[in-house]
């Protein structure tokens, strides 16, 4: 055609990456654009996304530099001679994450070169349905035209802004796994996945942790609250402080250069302050489309989120704009999902492929000091979809083999599984809190996936010892009322 | 100031080398001992060494590329060499910008859009 490109993507996430490495499969002219726009600390950072700079990778290195911390504390028990308490230095940390993140920035460039794929480091916006304009940050200009377009900017971390002080003063996720030196006594403010995660493995590294919330944790996982209660819990007994049902009113800088913070308590009505070194805020990501310039070409984005308004073939409003990702509406905040969905879009668009993305039953896990990890329909999304009699939820507490020596608190360590009550008892959800449990989880996705029910469950092996076994073991209802403590083998 | 190259063999004196340069950018390829007829015991270094010096004229200004023979056949086969051990160099060749992750190794050094790449990239 007229236009330079088969292909072009906005955004070299993981959803964008994914896509433009597939579609180069097929032989087609494929661009990627990828900018980072700083954060207003002046972070910034290369190559692939959210994911792999201020995600998923650091984060889930960083949680395992806290369980670390915590094996050292057990290793005594079992006979190795450690002087305690241990001491953690950020910057080693941080120096031999941001390494590793930068040799996947390096590895996604060689990648995009060897697969033919043009790379522009640059800020790109509309001009017309086939035509965008690409920005570098020192303000040249490149006009890109594709016959197909994708957006996958994915989106950014968003700022109280009503909040006085909370731009200037608090960082975000954005700027955490690119601090140099450590964030001292720090408060991750609300409650959103990524404030557990990170609150949890900044109290692992034996720093002053307090999370200050609104309302209730992991809003959007399990409801039951059952989880998310067991998940703050466990990090409460491990040190993590939390101020619950506050929220900031200020932010204030002190002459010795640490943060005042004001909070009002809603339970005793009453105004409280301390002092902070760092304060991190997670209080929901923002899609980042504002500079696209979608009213130009007519992509109809949701009034109240802002994210692009998708259907079941990831297609926009108009007829060859194509949205994947964080960006768009409706859909998980996840690297596979995104990957996945990529690749098959390419697939379709170039490779006579009419596969759909499946978004059912996408399993998932939260990177707390004691892991969540679920997959399927929560408790309530089952009650809600199908009646509270229509469903069995079977349950049970144990303890892992580890904890046992290393004089271990197991209180949260808790497994349910929901199924369907009649016919073959099929299974909708299960949810895992213990050590591993995205480890755990894995393996029963695609047990869900094959419509695995309760009785060929009951007929799966266990290994032994471990804790998975005792998903094979769950036979205790919540409906039965009896303990679901799980005793010895 | 344009780039300029120096050349090193064994561990010892690609340190030495590395370190007379501490401040500017410095590239390295490593390749194989080359015999009495300068032939390398590695075919692949023998491929990309006339890649790379192909695409020496896009190093940036200041900058110091550093050609070093790493040792015989038997000594790069150990796996305790201090190449491997303190540069994590997994094969020769293997051409890298040093003191970042920034590295190519075998089939990547024949390609000349890579080795551009890894010169002029930041």
């Amino acid at each position: 055609g007229k236009n330079e490109y088969d292909l072009l993507v906005i955004g070299g996430g993981s959803g964008g990456l994914a896509c433009a490495k597939e579609a180069a499969q097929f032989g087609r002219k494929v661009a990627v654009l990828d900018y980072v726009e700083p954060s207003p600390q002046g972070t910034s950072w290369g190559l692939g996304g959210t994911c792999v700079n201020v995600g998923c990778i650091p984060k889930k290195l960083m949680h395992q530099a806290a369980l670390l911390g915590s094996a050292l504390k057990d290793a005594q028990h079992y006979g190795w001679n450690i002087a305690q308490p241990v001491h953690h230095t950020w910057s080693v940390m941080a120096q031999g994450v941001q390494n590793y993140v930068k040799s996947l920035n390096w590895g996604h460039r060689v990648q995009l070169q060897d697969k033919k794929v043009k790379y522009f480091n640059m800020k790109g916006s509309f001009s017309d349905p086939h035509t965008v304009r690409g920005l570098t940050k020192a303000g040249k200009e490149t006009i890109v035209t594709a016959d197909n377009i994708v957006l996958a900017t994915g989106g950014r971390p968003k700022y109280p802004t009503h909040i006085a002080g909370a731009l200037e003063y608090g960082i975000t996720s954005d700027d955490l796994f690119w601090l140099k030196e450590s964030p001292g006594k720090t408060l991750p403010s609300f409650i959103l996945y990524v404030s557990l995660e990170c609150a949890g493995f900044l109290t692992g590294i034996g720093l002053d942790t307090t999370v200050m919330m609104r309302s209730i944790p992991l809003r959007g996982f399990d409801q039951a609250s059952q989880m998310a209660s067991l998940v703050t819990e466990h990090m409460e007994s491990y040190g993590t402080k939390f101020l619950k049902r506050c929220f900031p009113t200020k932010v204030e800088k002190l002459k010795s250069n640490r943060l005042q913070v004001t909070w009002k308590n809603t339970d005793l009505g009453t105004e409280e302050s301390d002092s902070f070194d760092t304060v991190m805020w997670a209080v929901g990501r923002a899609p980042d489309t504002k500079t696209l310039n979608l009213e130009t070409v007519g992509v109809k984005t949701n009034s109240e989120t802002g994210k692009i308004i998708v259907d079941a073939s990831e297609a926009t409003s108009v007829p060859h704009i194509y949205a994947i990702g964080d960006i768009t509406e409706g859909r998980p905040e996840l690297t596979p999902t995104a990957i996945a969905a990529g690749k098959l879009l390419a697939q379709r668009l170039f490779g006579q492929s009419s596969e759909l993305m499946d978004y059912d039953n996408v399993p998932t896990t939260v990177f707390t000091p004691l892991e969540y990890g679920c997959v399927g329909l929560s408790e309530e999304a089952a009650v809600q979809c199908h009646g509270s009699d229509n469903i069995e939820v079977f349950h049970a507490y144990y303890k892992p083999l580890e904890f046992t020596v290393a004089e271990r608190d197991a209180t949260q360590c808790y497994m349910k599984m929901v199924c369907l009550r009649e016919r073959e008892q099929r299974i909708l959800g299960l949810h895992f809190i213990g050590p591993n449990a995205g480890e755990v989880i894995q393996g029963f996705a695609l047990a869900i996936k094959c419509g695995a029910t309760y009785p060929q469950l009951m007929k799966t092996v266990g290994i032994h010892p471990t804790c998975a076994e005792e998903v094979t073991k769950l036979h205790i209802t919540k409906r039965s009322g009896l303990d679901a403590t799980v005793t010895g083998c | 100031m344009g780039w300029e190259e120096a050349q090193a063999r064994g561990y010892e004196e690609f340190v030495r080398t590395a370190q007379r340069y501490h401040g500017r950018p410095i590239f390295a390829l490593f390749c194989g001992d080359k015999d009495a007829e300068g032939r390398s015991w590695c075919p692949d270094c023998v491929t990309a060494e006339p890649v790379v010096r192909k695409e020496l004229h896009n190093l940036p200004d200041e900058s110091v590329f550093i050609y070093c023979l790493v040792g015989d056949r038997p000594y790069w086969k150990d796996p305790n060499n201090e190449f491997r051990r303190n540069l994590k160099l997994t094969a020769v060749p293997t051409i890298l910008k040093y003191g970042t992750p920034q590295k190519l190794v075998e089939e990547e050094c024949f390609k000349a859009e890579l080795v551009r790449m890894l010169f002029t990239e930041d």
